[in-house]
């Protein structure tokens, strides 16, 4: 394949067109779902193909295919220059992409064991022991275990010279109890919620999570809510939990700043930004205890990788320094916009995808509050645990975020619980609320492999490190 | 196109080595382009070829699925194969029937070949026709325009052999102005019945007309919700209650209520595959032929869509709603229709004293109460206070958290024009939407824009 991949770069050169790229990609998934006792979903998916990006005539053009002989490739080659020159008929101003380095280079992330090496037995049998715990209780009427795991093999190459190879494992799992009473359903989940946390780690991941240690608080933790009462309508003082914290994160700092989509181009779908250009250096987005990086070189996390689908190395870069918005996740083309170098965030979904930007782990980098400390300071609040709904509006400012569990705080200590908890909130107003984060002590890196974006539509794997953090003056309980 | 002979021919030889007991392979394969474009210029372009081969086997009931995306025989095989491997070491699913019997299908004409052969310049054209209408009234536009075709089969050991070749085409539009914008879309299998001119100036109308929007405050309102706006409420009641899963689990606003009031007498949804007035499609992944299924009548709750094992759960017969072999959803409803009223949209504006027009929703989230479809979401792309019967201002976006089961029981008109609305799952469905008018619909936030 590389051979034939060379032979496509030369290609291409021959009919000199003014920059193009070829990403061959192969990917393998395993799915293992157990439901109250059943193997659900028991499956294993193979895909691969390439995809030839063009800029001709200063505009671009994609063409994508499953085959790779040589002919195929050399349409596709052909398709893509077309779909430029089609693409040059309706364009303002060419295509300009910001230098980068050449690199000839190879990376493999890391892991201890290799999970498609493990037999299905020993998997099926940690999630149906973690499903019959959760079953323990007849009012638990889904019990719910899953892993997936994921293995990537991709090739860059670039008429500028650079060639890359990486190969990249990623693993998951979790587990969920729904508890049922007539019409009340409430659900617990662990480590996190919709099929649990992620990691660019081996089977070891898996096995750390302690999915059957962790079943019977998880159960018992849904029946609870049962009975508890709706969290009230009222502004509060809010301390959520990093498996939460990530998904804030995610809707309210990671999207905005992405530099596609302040410049527009995602507008009719996801939407834009209020993080305009005329913000940069200006915006105060949160407190000072409010620092936020884009870093794709931290080991394990789901955002990690050598380099991105533009050949561009991994990179750590400020968002937010201090409560002051500093800087954008960019591309080649949009780093251009601000006479800046690529900070590296440009992934595709897949072979038969564009890269876009995309967050890698987008971090709330930790404070110095214990958590047991920061919930002795707070008199009157909340705890909020566990992402369960999440809306946010096109620009990024109106988020209302609904959570699994609320645990009541009263003069320093956590009370009764509280089901149906949701918070709502303007994304600076909310950050500027920030008065507390945790240490390191408490920080992990949470992983997303189910982020959506683009036309056609893109799923990508990101990740976010936070640890729990305090809020003050939090709408909660607006969801009647 | 690979063809039906080709594709049949190809799977038949392959599932003629299956060492299970039971052997099914699903086919989805073909050729698409979609060109976007942001600030009215072209800044995505991209075309795709690509299949995917699914095979389910079974051994007894344990039962093992595997895919590929290469077409090539020795790679099939070694699919299969790797479906057995995953089935020997399967636990037995109680719940498995077995694989459906040979089924006679629907005729139904999915296929346009010049939607299929539409091209990238052709694309590009229309586009920039589109951005030249916006530029004489100083706006933008984003949006995109896709062409394509697909096929799809279906073959098993017990005699199921079905083909479909079908294409689609879906145009969306913002038009953006300095402090608004307009939306517009359509979706059709047949490109010749693309309406650009009419979608673009729908959208412009939009934005000029909605420039300047001023603040309402949060509370209750009727509203008046234009086609999409209603298919985007009613595809979220897809995903938490028309399927079989969440009915039996009892997440599902519809578990305990079948043959119960839950809706106004004048609303009626179903699921219709065939229903060729729409995004048809004949029959399933299991190649089960898709019925009709009433899930509300005249407000009553009367059931859900199934796929074949959780059909077998409630000892009934799949509705033909399966879903490809990898997913563990169950059944869903994917060719929904909310049937029409005698009303209009602009019977509706012309009806109300106060009242909030929607043209669509953004970002929507029905998993904060399920068993009561509590959906929260934003407004955009045109979002407009109603007076004395006139569209009087555009209004800055608004936050809404309500339960459908409310307010679908406060539908006061429903119009008798329906629009063909796109949804998440792609080229075999679509919702059928009326536009409505809604009392007491509630907003629970407000945003800047």
């Amino acid at each position: 394949m590389k051979d034939r991949i060379k032979e496509i770069i030369d290609y291409l050169k021959k009919k000199k067109v003014d920059y193009a790229d070829i990403r061959h990609q192969k990917t393998g998934l395993e799915d293992i779902k157990v439901k109250n006792g059943n193997v659900e979903a028991l499956s294993r998916n193979e895909d691969q193909g390439f995809g030839i990006r063009v800029i001709q005539n200063g505009a671009w053009g994609f063409a994508a295919s499953s085959i790779t002989s040589a002919d195929e490739m050399q349409r596709v080659a052909d398709n893509a220059i077309e779909i430029a020159q089609a693409s040059a008929l309706a364009k303002k101003e060419n295509v300009r992409l910001t230098p980068t380095e050449i690199h000839q280079d190879r990376y493999q992330s890391q892991y201890k064991i290799d999970p498609f090496g493990v037999p299905i037995d020993k998997k099926l049998g940690l999630l149906l022991d973690a499903c019959a715990v959760l079953q323990k209780d007849p009012k638990i009427k889904v019990a719910e275990s899953s892993m997936n795991f994921f293995k990537t093999d991709k090739i860059f190459a670039s008429t500028e010279g650079t060639f890359i190879e990486q190969s990249m494992l990623e693993s998951g799992g979790g587990i969920m109890a729904t508890a049922v009473d007539g019409s009340e359903v409430q659900r617990r989940s662990f480590p996190s919620s919709f099929r649990g946390d992620y990691a660019s780690r081996g089977y070891e991941f898996v096995e750390e999570l302690k999915l059957v240690e962790n079943a019977e608080k998880t159960r018992e933790e849904a029946i609870e809510l049962l009975s508890a009462p709706p969290l009230p309508e009222m502004e509060t003082t809010i301390i959520i939990a990093g498996n939460q914290l990530a998904l804030q994160v995610h809707e309210s700092c990671g999207h905005p700043t992405e530099l596609d989509r302040v410049l527009g181009t995602e507008i009719s779908l996801a939407g834009g930004s209020f993080m305009t250009i005329d913000k940069l250096n200006q915006l105060k987005y949160g407190s000072d205890k409010v620092t936020i990086v884009a870093d794709a070189t931290i080991p394990g996390g789901l955002g990690s990788f050598g380099y991105d689908d533009e050949g561009v190395k991994a990179q750590r870069a400020y968002l937010v320094k201090n409560g002051l918005f500093v800087g954008y996740q960019t591309s080649r083309e949009t780093a251009a916009v601000l006479k800046q170098q690529s900070n590296g965030t440009m992934r595709a979904e897949g072979w038969n995808r564009i890269p876009l930007i995309r967050m890698t782990n987008i971090n709330l980098e930790p404070g110095e509050w214990e958590l047991e400390d920061l919930i002795k300071d707070t008199q009157d609040g909340f705890f909020l645990d566990t992402n369960k709904s999440w809306s946010i509006d096109d620009k990024r400012l109106n988020f209302q975020f609904g959570v699994e569990a609320v645990w009541e705080i009263k003069n320093g200590k956590l009370g009764k619980m509280y089901k149906n908890g949701v918070y709502t909130g303007i994304t600076p107003q909310f950050w500027n609320g920030c008065d507390a984060v945790c240490n390191r002590k408490h920080w992990r890196i949470w992983g997303l492999p189910n982020c959506g974006k683009g036309e056609p539509m893109q799923t990508m794997h990101v990740a976010h490190g936070t640890s729990p953090a305090r809020f003050r003056n939090v709408k909660v309980g607006v969801s009647k | 196109m690979i063809g039906k002979d080709k594709i049949m021919t190809l799977l038949k030889s392959v599932l003629g080595k299956s060492k299970a007991d039971l052997t099914e392979a699903v086919y989805i394969g073909g050729e698409s382009g979609l060109t976007r474009f942001a600030n009215s210029t072209i800044h995505q372009n991209v075309s795709e070829r690509n299949s995917r081969v699914y095979f389910r086997t079974a051994l007894g009931k344990k039962i093992g699925v595997a895919a590929t995306n290469s077409f090539i025989k020795e790679d099939l095989e070694k699919a299969l194969a790797n479906s057995v491997e995953i089935a020997k070491n399967q636990r037995e699913n109680p719940d498995f029937p077995g694989l459906p019997q040979k089924q006679d299908y629907p005729i139904v004409n999915t296929y346009f070949e010049k939607t299929a052969k539409f091209s990238p310049i052709q694309r590009a054209q229309e586009a920039k026709n589109i951005f030249e209408k916006a530029q004489k009234h100083n706006l933008t536009v984003a949006g995109s325009f896709s062409t394509g075709y697909s096929e799809i089969g279906v073959l098993n050991s017990q005699g199921v052999e079905c083909y479909q070749p079908l294409t689609s085409t879906y145009v969306n539009l913002v038009v953006m102005g300095e402090n608004s914008s307009g939306y517009s879309d359509q979706l059709t299998r047949n490109v010749d019945d693309l309406k650009t001119d009419e979608l673009t100036q729908t959208a412009i109308q939009k934005c000029l007309d909605s420039k300047n929007p001023q603040v309402v405050e949060p509370g209750e309102y009727p509203v008046i919700l234009e086609p999409s706006a209603v298919a985007a409420l009613v595809e979220w009641m897809n995903y938490i209650g028309f399927g079989c899963k969440s009915f039996q689990e009892g997440t599902s606003f519809l578990a305990n209520r079948i043959g119960k009031k839950i809706m106004g007498d004048n609303v009626t949804m179903y699921d219709n595959g065939p229903d060729q007035s729409a995004i048809a499609f004949p029959f399933d992944f299991e190649g089960v032929p898709k019925q009709k299924v009433m899930l509300v009548e005249k407000g009553i709750a009367k059931g859900v869509v199934y796929d074949s094992i959780s059909a077998h759960k409630e000892s009934k017969n799949s509705t033909g709603h399966a879903l490809t072999p990898d997913s563990s959803d169950g059944g869903l409803a994917l060719n929904l229709f909310i049937e029409g009223g005698d009303s209009s949209l602009d019977k509706m504006i012309k009806s109300a004293d106060k009242a909030i027009l929607i043209t669509r929703f953004h970002y929507i989230n029905g998993l904060l109460d399920t068993t009561n479809a509590l959906l929260t979401g934003m407004t955009r792309d045109g979002t407009f206070w109603v007076e004395d019967g006139k569209i009087k201002h555009g209004i800055k976006n608004l936050r809404f958290t309500e339960s459908m089961l409310k307010a679908f029981s406060n539908a006061k008109q429903i119009s008798k024009e329906r629009k063909i609305v796109n949804s998440w799952w792609g080229d075999v469905g679509c919702i059928v939407a009326p536009a409505m008018m809604i009392d007491n619909f509630k907003f629970t936030g407000k945003t800047e824009f």
